[in-house]
């Protein structure tokens, strides 16, 4: 038997694609690919958090049974790639000149993410005895522009291996790779199943938790089952019965919880203060600057303050945001965003 | 030798007069073709010979084909055959100082041919860099016809800033004088340049690096053996080479400018004078500008004498400007500045606008230190401090956070990105509630001691 598990959102990850939590029409779906051995590219759509890479991971597991192993990659599209992996792109760069359309006789080179990452397993033929190889690529509309090169690689090597995207926005992605897709929309939980995992894991734990409890806990969540079970297992630490007023508390996660402090810091109108706990948290949590600003923006939506406030510093935020664009150097933006909400503390 | 004959003469620059002219006296610098490392000098010369022979194979191959053609229609006539452009050229990439230039010329000098040196960089026209390539590439002086004269090695110098870099017309350019070549033509470059590329793709790219240390502290106490200095320690030289990264014309450059420069200064005090220059120079100019200036013309004479980066000198602005600026509006003023000035110099940057340069000034500069409307120049000493903070705007882990990564990644497949702004966030405060958690959770992810203190 294995070790316990300390970690409750690890513990009951489901296992087979039964066991997903709801969402019984994509489960359906699903299986109905299972049986006829076959199915084209698939796009999965939802919020963040829902269990998407869960539910793709677990179909991509079911369907190639015991070649899973070395016939699928889960591949992140938002992690940058590491210095050594930049190295390898530029010595090994080559030209593709495959022609088609209006690129006939151009010579093009692929972007580094592809080279390195998504090429060298899907020119690999399939080994076994499964039909095809499953790549799941995740985060894909933060490849922006390199989409275009995803459109030729599935149709080049879609007999060989077919492709699970999925992403957050579909506004983001382009429309040729939309009309090569079959369109996942993933929901998340609904209320009863959400209430029976809810239920099953306070039982396996020993808990006392109420219905009335659990309602409080599927809005705080949002129906994110992952979170929820982080939350569960937060408010389970001191022994006593799980009541609303001790969701609430852990419910703050700790990143906006810095934010909030830093913008009331600027509220004050410490500015150096203001600077360095900024620093701190940019370099803690690897925050790009556009996240930073994301961020920012979110917990100033629930900071009390008058509409025409609130208008005036989301301006300022915007206007930060813009110009770190074409800067070159993030921090000053941050610090200019900063002192400008210090002084605007003179007027509150 | 002909070098003994000019050693009395001062003039001569020491870079020049201690120029291996051979490849056995040189310090040969490591030379990698991807990943792989070769012997440069065997390369080279093999480059050299090899072309020389395919010249002439090709060149009877051509005379048959002509020979062919004359006695035949047009519709049987035959292409001549040419050259294949990884055997024309090709490149040397390696920052400067590092050896390129030398060993072009020691290879020219062991098998007895001459160097025809031309500078890519230099030609601003596209029309007059066509005509000195094609004088270059294809020359044959009358008296190569009358004299049977050495064979020529043609190097190309700084082909990164070959006109046409930034917009692609310089690789087209490249390839059709490597097509139609006589000589060889051994090509150098100081960095990877993106819009090269396809030229990279044709011929041959050795990435050279620099000698260690140790090696051109060698060749550095041999050169003042021979000129007599005997004032310089081992620590000066190796305060010289660190100084200098890797670039070999700079220590000797150095050593000569030491030796040479004022006789009733110690020479020591010379050498850290080439340390601290800089940042004792950025001290006094970033306390003038925020103390001293009171105009925006000021501000302009102040940043134009010194010669600091201004890639750098606007981040010192920025860490030092709360130490001088105290009140709230002022501060915002004086970043509002900055933030444009930031704002413009990326623009610049990416779009080559090199005109905008003055604005990126005034703003950085004087719209900063003139946000506040009370300055003193005896206001007294205040701190300033190193711009020690990057960031990147990348995400990037450090070795420690990478390591507790990929233990936490073998147990859960989330991302590097997930795993370090929630899953350990998480872990966290888990963490924290109880030692027994602490203790439950490293043990599962079997971290050890170090990994452990990132989750407390």
């Amino acid at each position: 038997m294995i070790s316990e598990i300390p970690i409750w959102r690890i513990k009951y990850l489901p296992k087979t694609l039964n066991e997903v939590c709801g969402r019984a029409s994509v489960k359906n779906r699903l299986k109905e690919a299972i049986n006829q051995r076959n199915f084209p590219h698939l796009l999965f759509v939802g919020v963040e958090g829902i269990g998407k890479t869960t539910i793709a991971n677990l179909f991509a597991e079911e369907f190639l049974g015991s070649y899973y192993d070395a016939n699928s990659k889960l591949v992140h599209a938002n992690v940058p790639l590491s210095d050594e992996e930049m190295k390898l792109a530029r010595s090994e760069a080559y030209v593709s000149t495959n022609k088609l359309g209006s690129l006939a006789g151009k010579k093009i080179t692929t972007p580094a993410f592809i080279q390195v990452k998504i090429k060298p397993f899907i020119q690999l033929k399939v080994l076994g005895n499964a039909p095809f190889k499953i790549l799941i690529v995740k985060s894909f509309d933060s490849l922006a522009s390199n989409q275009q090169a995803f459109r030729r690689l599935m149709e080049i090597y879609g007999t060989n291996c077919r492709m699970i995207l999925i992403t957050t926005n579909i506004s983001k992605i382009i429309d040729p790779i939309m009309s090569r897709c079959q369109i996942f929309l993933i929901p998340p939980v609904n209320f009863s199943s959400f209430k029976e995992l809810i239920k099953t894991i306070a039982q396996k734990e020993s808990l006392k938790i109420e219905d009335g409890i659990i309602e409080i806990l599927y809005k705080i969540s949002e129906g994110k089952i992952a979170h929820a079970i982080d939350l569960l297992q937060l408010s389970s630490i001191s022994g006593d019965a799980i009541d609303s007023e001790t969701l609430y508390e852990n419910s703050i996660s700790p990143k906006n919880e810095m934010v909030r402090a830093l913008l009331l810091m600027c509220f004050k109108g410490n500015f150096p203060k203001a600077r360095e706990l900024s620093r701190k948290i940019q370099t803690s949590y690897k925050f790009t600057s556009q996240e930073m600003f994301q961020v920012m923006l979110s917990e100033l939506e629930k900071i009390p303050i008058s509409r025409y406030t609130r208008t005036e510093l989301i301006n300022l935020i915007a206007e930060s945001d813009f110009r770190a664009i074409d800067g070159r150097d993030t921090d000053i933006q941050v610090s200019n965003l900063l002192a400008k909400l210090c002084s605007f503390s003179e007027y509150l | 030798m002909i070098y003994l004959a000019i050693r009395s003469n001062e003039k001569i620059p020491w870079v020049e007069k201690y120029r291996p002219t051979s490849i056995k006296d040189m310090a040969l610098p490591v030379a990698k073709v991807g990943r792989q490392k070769v012997n440069l000098a065997e390369e080279l010369r093999q480059f050299v010979l090899d072309f020389f022979k395919e010249k002439r194979n090709l060149n009877e191959a051509n005379q048959k084909i002509r020979a062919y053609n004359r006695s035949h229609e047009e519709k049987e006539h035959k292409e001549e055959l040419k050259l294949g452009l990884e055997k024309a050229a090709i490149l040397l990439e390696g920052p400067p100082g590092v050896g390129k230039t030398t060993i072009a010329y020691a290879l020219a000098n062991d098998l007895n041919m001459e160097v025809i040196e031309t500078n890519a960089s230099d030609i601003r026209t596209k029309a007059a860099l066509e005509s000195k390539l094609r004088e270059t590439t294809k020359s044959r002086g009358i008296m190569d016809f009358v004299v049977q004269s050495k064979k020529k090695i043609i190097l190309i110098d700084e082909i990164d800033g070959i006109y046409g870099v930034t917009d692609r017309g310089a690789v087209p350019t490249i390839l059709k004088l490597i097509e139609n070549t006589q000589f060889p033509i051994i090509m150098c470059s100081n960095e990877y340049k993106q819009s090269l590329q396809s030229l990279y793709n044709k011929i041959r790219k050795f990435e050279v690096d620099s000698l260690t240390n140790e090696e051109m502290l060698k060749i550095a106490r041999k050169i003042i053996s021979k000129e007599k200095i005997s004032n310089l320690s081992v620590n000066d030289l190796n305060l010289i080479i660190n100084k200098n990264d890797g670039d070999l014309r700079g220590v000797i450059n150095d050593l000569q400018g030491i030796s040479q420069g004022s006789s009733d200064k110690d020479s020591k005090d010379l050498i850290l004078k080439l340390n601290r220059d800089s940042t004792e120079e950025i001290f006094a100019l970033i306390s003038d500008l925020f103390q001293k200036v009171n105009s925006l013309k000021e501000a302009r004479d102040l940043t134009n004498k010194s010669d600091v980066d201004y890639n750098f000198l606007y981040k010192w602005v920025n860490e030092n400007l709360t130490s001088f600026i105290k009140r709230n509006n002022e501060i915002a003023n004086a970043f509002e500045n900055l933030s444009l000035a930031d704002e413009i110099f990326g623009r610049i940057r990416k779009n080559q606008y090199w005109s905008l340069l003055p604005y990126f000034y005034d703003l950085f500069a004087g719209g900063v230190v003139l946000s506040r409307k009370i300055r003193s120049s005896d206001e007294g000493y205040r701190r300033i401090v190193f711009p020690r903070y990057t960031s990147t705007g990348f995400f990037s882990l450090s070795i420690n956070e990478k390591s507790i990564v990929e233990k936490i990644q073998k147990k859960y497949k989330i991302s590097d990105i997930e795993v370090v702004q929630e899953f350990i966030p998480f872990l966290r405060v888990l963490c924290n509630s109880s030692r027994k958690q602490l203790g439950n959770v490293s043990n599962w992810f079997e971290l050890d001691a170090k990994e452990k203190k990132i989750l407390k």
